[in-house]
């Protein structure tokens, strides 16, 4: 069995809180997860909601739309799957969860803080994944 | 203050060179390392019953103490956080040595990091640790290196503070300066200017390779006793008047990005806090100081979390010469880890124990009492060190 057929994706390292993330990106969708209890989103995954602790939590998908709040650009050494000089971007999203992602297919030297940006899917080998592109 | 302040002591320090290939094991460095420490203590092999290493030593506890000729291991235990552990050991040896747990405790940081592995590679096809999960959600985005993800970090610091990489770069020259009168450094005799450090090729924007630390090969220990058998031996004890960890909400392994500030600032100002109040000293106290530089620039950040001058201020503080020895703070006088060498900030440890000792070849006349701290950007440690 492929990984795609026991999780749903292929992501090389993941688990079964980070599952969600990478199955989303595979039917077109950013998704967060939203606190059950307290309604608290949060996007770096977890297991439980450090607002109130509750184990119980939903799917909630992003609009892709964000402003750039920090960023880098890749240099050396060599990356598997990006050539460089590769552009990566922290995002606050309008939803108020901060998401990291790459912006390659942008020049590096229009990347910016503060910049308005939108997410697009796309796929890198066989993995599912999204970049951001100016907005 | 706390129980533990002063109580105890580092007695001894030992250390091999500094290379880029060791031509040995690790577990050879780590033992001639501990030997050394041992014999600059006057303490024998036999008496060691305690050992705290990092998680990331490859040297198993049970291996360095039978090739030493250990007899009875009471105390084990080990720190994660790579960087971020450096003085956590001696916490442990202090709270293990204050509690009656163990007499003798040996710390040692031994690695073949330039000629086995290095860690400024991508990291990827990892086990899904809970930690390795975390690394590989952003290294999808090809954010893959320590020195990227610093990067990340630090470009949002100028942002918020207006320091430039042309104020980074104070750093970088003051590092290799002192350096360059250390015979141990690997840049021993190869100073640099600012314009050297604006000219160095881009690793990760902001950070040129003049902001990264080196690659190193090497081992440091140092041996903690009670305060009271530190007095008997034949050095000068060098007293842990603090040791404290820190990490506080939001803290991350290098991935720290979802709390307000990004930089690496909270959890050294979580660890200052401790440090401060358990020796009843102010950032006033402070004679002089190692501060971590895994990459030069995170030195800025600290020297604002540790107390030294305001949020924002570092900038103005480096370039105005207060790190320079005869300065206000001297800082890094062996040359850093940008100058000397990389071996997981313990050979911070070890200028530390010279300095107060009084026998450092950058010498700061009168030092009584150094801050030295862990990598930052991830749960960190720090601790005061002092002599009477
Ligand atoms: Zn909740």
């Amino acid at each position: 069995m492929t990984a795609t057929e026991t999780r749903g994706h292929n992501a090389p390292c993941s688990n079964r809180d980070f599952d969600f993330f990478y199955r989303g990106l595979e039917s077109g969708r950013l998704l967060a997860q939203r606190c059950s209890r307290c309604a608290t989103l949060r996007s770096l995954p977890s297991p439980a909601c450090g607002q109130c602790q509750s184990l119980e939590w939903e799917e909630f998908e992003l609009s892709g739309e964000g402003r750039v709040f920090s960023y880098t650009i890749h240099h050396h050494p060599p990356l598997p799957g990006f050539a460089v000089p590769h552009p990566v971007v922290l995002v606050d999203m309008i939803e108020g969860v901060r998401l990291l992602g790459p912006m390659d297919g942008t020049p590096p030297d229009e990347v910016a803080i503060g910049m308005s940006v939108r997410a697009d899917f796309t796929r890198r080998g066989d993995v599912a994944a999204f970049r951001f592109r100016k907005a | 203050m706390t129980h533990f302040s002063s109580k105890t002591a580092i007695a001894g320090y030992g250390a091999t060179e500094f290379s880029k290939n060791s031509g040995r094991s690790e577990l050879r460095l780590a033992v001639e390392a501990v030997l050394a420490a041992l014999a600059d203590a006057g303490i024998a092999a036999g008496e060691v019953d305690g050992i705290s290493t990092y998680t990331m030593d490859n040297n198993g506890e049970q291996e360095v103490f039978r090739a030493i000729g250990g007899r009875n291991l009471k105390f084990f235990s080990r720190i994660a956080q790579g960087g971020g552990a450096t003085c956590a050991p001696l916490q442990q040896a202090a709270m293990a040595i204050t509690c009656g747990i163990a007499d003798v405790v040996v710390v040692y940081r031994a690695m073949n990091e330039r000629s086995e592995y290095r860690f400024g590679q991508p990291m990827h096809a990892l086990p899904p640790t809970s930690d390795n999960v975390v690394f590989a959600y952003h290294g999808m985005s090809g954010l893959m290196t320590p020195a990227a993800m610093m990067g990340m970090m630090m470009r949002r610091y100028m942002q918020d503070s207006g320091a430039t990489s042309h104020d980074f770069a104070h750093y970088a020259v003051l590092a290799r300066k002192h350096a360059a009168t250390n015979p141990q450094a690997f840049f021993y005799g190869k100073p640099i200017t600012i314009e050297d450090h604006q000219a160095s090729r881009m690793i990760a924007d902001p950070l040129h390779l003049l902001d990264c630390c080196q690659e190193s090969d090497g081992a440091v220990a140092v041996v903690v006793v009670s305060a009271e058998r530190a007095r008997d031996l034949r050095q000068k004890p060098v007293y842990i008047r603090a040791a404290a960890q820190g990490s506080p909400a939001g803290t991350l392994g290098l991935s720290g990005f979802y709390r307000d500030n990004i930089a690496p600032y909270d959890e050294c100002a979580a660890a200052g806090r401790q440090l401060y109040a358990q020796a009843g000293l102010m950032p006033k106290d402070i004679d002089a100081a190692i501060l971590y530089d895994h990459f030069g620039p995170s030195v800025f950040p600290g020297l604002e979390a540790y107390g030294f001058c305001e949020k924002g201020e570092a900038k103005a503080f480096v370039k105005d010469g207060n790190l320079e020895i005869g300065g206000r703070l001297p800082l890094n006088m062996h040359g850093g880890q940008l100058g000397e060498a990389y071996i997981h900030g313990m050979n911070g440890v070890a200028e530390a124990v010279r300095q107060l000792r009084g026998t450092a070849v950058n010498q700061v006349p009168g030092v009584r009492t150094m801050l030295v701290t862990a990598g930052s950007g991830v749960p960190t440690s720090a601790a005061i060190l002092g002599v009477d």
